[in-house]
């Protein structure tokens, strides 16, 4: 249980300064099919638009990033035209996790990138746009342990620190990073389902399987937290680090979408923020 | 080939729209909060019953035998272990089951917090059957804090 709602519900409206770091391609180009996302935290509310649709103020907390419209409420409509804190500023999907505390102190993470990836599949040429609309979710936020979990903790600047599915202690001067790889075979037909997670599939085998004939993008969230030393204390909303899970809710306009497929996940290039490259 | 990538591009650019209940049904808004209403009831019985209130203890069995009614699915539990508001945690069950006070302040805050819940399920719910189970709740917790 939680505090007073009405405490709760108080919307963290933070500066949603927007980095725009012009980027130059120079030199030879990477060939690595990526483009990539920068987000920062825009609110955070006991809300969750995909698991409790309509459900205000009946969720765990979460942080949400891009759209700063995103509510229980939100739908592709509701989301569409309104601004968001990513760059490129084109992105105005929403992306939301659990909230992290120290004890009962929130923590915001410093940074928050979407990649998004060729790699999963052997054919990268016939990856299609992530269909406008479309709901991911990803970990699982019931685990339990390590035997259900797909969560990723490990350290920024400290590798030698074994990557584990619950948080791990990271040296003085490092930060606790996350990683967690979205689903990225589609359905072809729901942009949800009733569990939220029947329409996507990981790949099998470096391909989609039939169920689940189309690739798409593959959607790698990476999180870093101002947190080091001592884990005691730690959680997250939903619960141990095991429990870590990520939503996204797609809403890149189609043609920079479309764009990006095309010019940096087919062709097999890394491309910069706004979608280019060398 | 080429027949099939048409298939699919068009597929994706089709946007199939989102799934949407018929109107007055029992669609995504209401199973979540059926779901979310069994999982905080089943953990909210089990600080009640350390309560002394016998009523509290009736209304939240009631509750669930009428929420089990509107399942159109096998019932999972997708908030076990969470924070949810309204729904005492294990270690806040624990701790009830020491200490009178605790007891006391993790059964006002379970009534408090759902009944916000409860009125912002009331706004968004529109299949009458949930409505009136919703409702039902809703009552019961006005009353039980009434109560004491």
């Amino acid at each position: 249980m939680t505090k007073p709602l009405s405490q709760l519900a108080a919307v963290l409206a933070l500066a949603a300064g927007v980095l725009s770091v012009p980027v130059t391609a120079q030199g030879e180009p990477v060939r690595v099919a990526e483009f990539v996302a920068d987000c920062q935290l825009s609110h955070r509310l006991p809300d969750d638009p995909i698991v409790l649709p309509g459900l205000a103020g009946a969720s765990h907390f979460h942080d949400f990033f891009g759209n700063h419209s995103t509510n229980a409420h939100s739908t592709q409509q509701s989301l569409e035209g309104k601004t968001g804190n990513c760059n490129p500023v084109s992105d105005i999907s929403s992306y939301w996790v659990p909230t992290m505390y120290r004890d009962n102190t929130a923590i915001t993470p410093t940074g928050i990138t979407f990649y998004y990836l060729g790699e999963g599949v052997n054919n990268p040429a016939a990856i299609q746009p992530t269909p406008y609309g479309l709901k991911i979710v990803a970990g699982n936020a019931r685990a339990t342990g390590d035997h259900d979990s797909i969560a990723r903790w490990s350290c920024l600047h400290a590798g030698h620190v074994n990557p584990s599915k619950n948080f791990v202690v990271c040296p003085a001067g490092t930060m606790l990073e996350t990683y967690l790889d979205f689903p990225q075979c589609w359905d072809g037909r729901n942009l949800d389902s009733a569990d939220h997670k029947s329409h996507m599939s990981y790949p099998v085998a470096g391909g989609c399987p039939s169920s689940h004939p189309v690739p798409v993008p593959k959607l790698r969230m990476v999180l870093r937290y101002p947190v080091n030393g001592s884990t005691a204390g730690l959680r997250l909303s939903s619960g141990t680090g095991q429990t870590m899970h990520g939503d996204f809710f797609n809403v890149w306009p189609r043609a920079e979408m479309e764009r990006r497929v095309r010019n940096c996940i087919n062709v097999v290039m890394k491309c910069d923020h706004a979608g280019n490259h060398g | 080939m080429l027949l099939l990538a048409g298939v699919l591009l068009s597929a994706c650019r089709q946007e199939p729209p989102p799934p949407s209940s018929p109107p007055n049904g029992y669609g995504a808004t209401e199973r979540a909060f059926v779901e979310l209403a069994i999982a905080t009831d089943e953990q909210a019985l089990k600080l009640v019953e350390l309560a002394g209130r016998p009523e509290l203890v009736e209304n939240r069995r009631a509750e669930l035998v009428a929420l089990r009614k509107l399942l159109d699915a096998p019932y999972v539990n997708h908030h076990a272990g969470h924070d949810m508001p309204g729904m005492p945690t294990d270690a806040e069950i624990q701790l009830a089951s020491t200490s009178p006070d605790a007891l006391k302040q993790f059964v006002h805050a379970h009534l408090t917090e759902q009944l916000e819940v409860l009125r912002s399920a009331a706004s968004a719910i529109t299949h009458p059957p949930t409505a009136e189970v919703a409702e039902l709740m809703e009552r019961h917790r006005t009353a039980e804090l009434a109560a004491g």
